[in-house]
């Protein structure tokens, strides 16, 4: 094609952004105006523009449906699996960061290998939803639990979305050579953090992993402890909140830490610390 | 709880939150499928494909492109004119807007039941639009042509079309802009 013909052709798709945002392309120009989009930046920023406002036009049709279609959908949904969109991560590598041992002088233990530490660094918002899903499904409501626990997975699980929810909410993880990490998803705003622990499975001996919060100059303060895999949700972060660590204490917790941390996280990639 | 942070939830596999999610956008959903394919029973079908479909990919939904509202109805919107279209290919249209030529339009209808603020602002900013703005946009939108067969319903060349879609959008942002 001549580059003309080229330039009109482009000129031609441009033009398709109003169209496109009210549904009113055929199958086949729509594949291949969506094919464009991937490679034009301003013109998806067009199209989320005007799609945002095609859909205004929907404001005006809201009408109850049918009380049988509750029913239908919900049976439906009852047999009907989930997609997994984890593998759409669009998780960025970044140097690797080492946390900094406000810990002490030694070194924490059982480390041979330095950890890997991979951030987001961008707002999860922006990122994906992937990464919010990663705390999401650890509360996929299982069928044979009962109401009690339901209720306070819930609970939980609002508690974490409000954290999700945070205009500023970031993710971070730092994983060590044999597959154990920390993840934290905070938000500064909200002083609050979901923070995971994945692959140490149970701790020894009927004791318990405690979070603590690390701050210069003050004792750590304890976040909770963890209950097998399921996240904890950390409150009162402020800006001097610099790294969360993880120890291994007696049954019930410990007002301080007894031991050397299994892992310890710096905060500074999520907006605290500063 | 708002449709975002149900959204999430359901995602994670939540049946509790996708009935609180069931609850905030089984009318809009409904609705706007209504408007667009209109016969009843059809509009049943693809609101319950949308809704279910809302289920199974709660996880494709990304909150840095939009609100959820936005993601649902968009989809909802595609589902509905992709039914409208296959209908109308399979001539069954001209057949009901037969059987249709009696009954009171479907908007007189929806009226009784439900007359939002937001309805009226819709409206009201349409309105607004020169006659070509709004035809080319509500008979994409709320019919499910394609540019081409509006272009060919108002007798207009396809660029013309494009752009009155485009100014009309446009005009509408700036008009209910104000409205919320």
């Amino acid at each position: 094609m001549s580059i003309l013909g080229t330039l009109l052709r482009r000129q031609d798709l441009h033009s398709l952004a109003a169209p496109y945002a009210l549904d009113a392309l055929e199958a086949g120009e729509r594949r291949r105006f969506e094919k464009h989009l991937r490679g034009c930046a301003r013109c998806a920023a067009e199209v989320r523009e005007l799609g945002e406002d095609a859909v205004r036009l929907a404001w005006s049709t809201a009408a109850p449906a049918p009380a049988a279609l509750r029913e239908r959908v919900l049976a439906a949904v009852r047999t009907t699996a989930q997609e997994q969109a984890m593998d759409r991560t669009a998780a960025r590598e970044h140097a690797p960061q080492l946390p900094p041992h406000v810990w002490g002088a030694q070194p924490p233990p059982g480390r041979t290998r330095t950890p890997r530490t991979r951030s987001l660094f961008v707002p999860l918002a922006t990122a994906t939803a992937a990464a919010a899903l990663v705390v999401a499904s650890l509360f996929a409501v299982q069928a044979h639990r009962t109401e009690d626990r339901l209720d306070a997975e819930r609970s939980r699980a609002r508690e974490i979305a409000h954290v999700l929810a945070a205009s500023d909410a970031r993710a971070v993880t730092s994983e060590d050579a044999r597959g154990r990490g920390i993840g934290v998803i905070a938000s500064a705003s909200a002083g609050e953090a979901v923070v995971t622990l994945g692959g140490y499975g149970a701790p020894p001996g009927g004791r318990v992993r405690q979070l603590w919060l690390m701050r210069p100059r003050v004792q750590p303060r304890s976040l909770g402890l963890f209950a097998a895999d399921t996240p904890l949700v950390a409150k009162g972060l402020d800006a001097s909140s610099t790294s969360l660590a993880v120890t291994v204490e007696p049954a019930g917790g410990s007002a301080q830490p007894t031991g050397q941390p299994i892992v310890q996280l710096t905060l500074k990639s999520v907006g605290f610390g500063e | 709880m708002r449709a975002d942070e149900l959204l999430l939830l359901v995602a994670g596999g939540d049946h509790r939150a996708f009935e609180e999610l069931y609850a905030l956008v089984s009318g809009p959903v409904y609705g706007l499928v209504r408007r667009v394919v209109r016969d009843a029973a059809q509009s049943e079908e693809v609101a319950q494909e949308v809704l279910l479909e809302l289920w199974r990919s709660a996880a494709r939904f990304d909150p840095g492109r939009g609100s959820a509202l936005s993601w649902i109805l968009t989809l909802a919107h595609r589902r509905a004119v992709d039914r409208v279209r296959s209908a109308r290919a399979a001539g069954e249209r001209e057949q009901r807007e037969a059987l249709r030529a009696g009954e009171p339009a479907f908007d007189q209808v929806a009226e009784e039941v439900e007359a939002g603020m937001e309805r009226e602002w819709v409206r009201r900013c349409l309105r607004r639009l020169t006659d070509l703005q709004r035809q080319s946009v509500t008979l994409a939108y709320y019919d499910g042509y394609t540019y081409r067969e509006v272009a060919e319903r108002l007798a207009l060349p396809l660029g013309t079309v494009k752009t009155r879609m485009r100014d009309g959008l446009t005009r509408l942002r700036e008009c209910l802009g104000g409205a919320v």
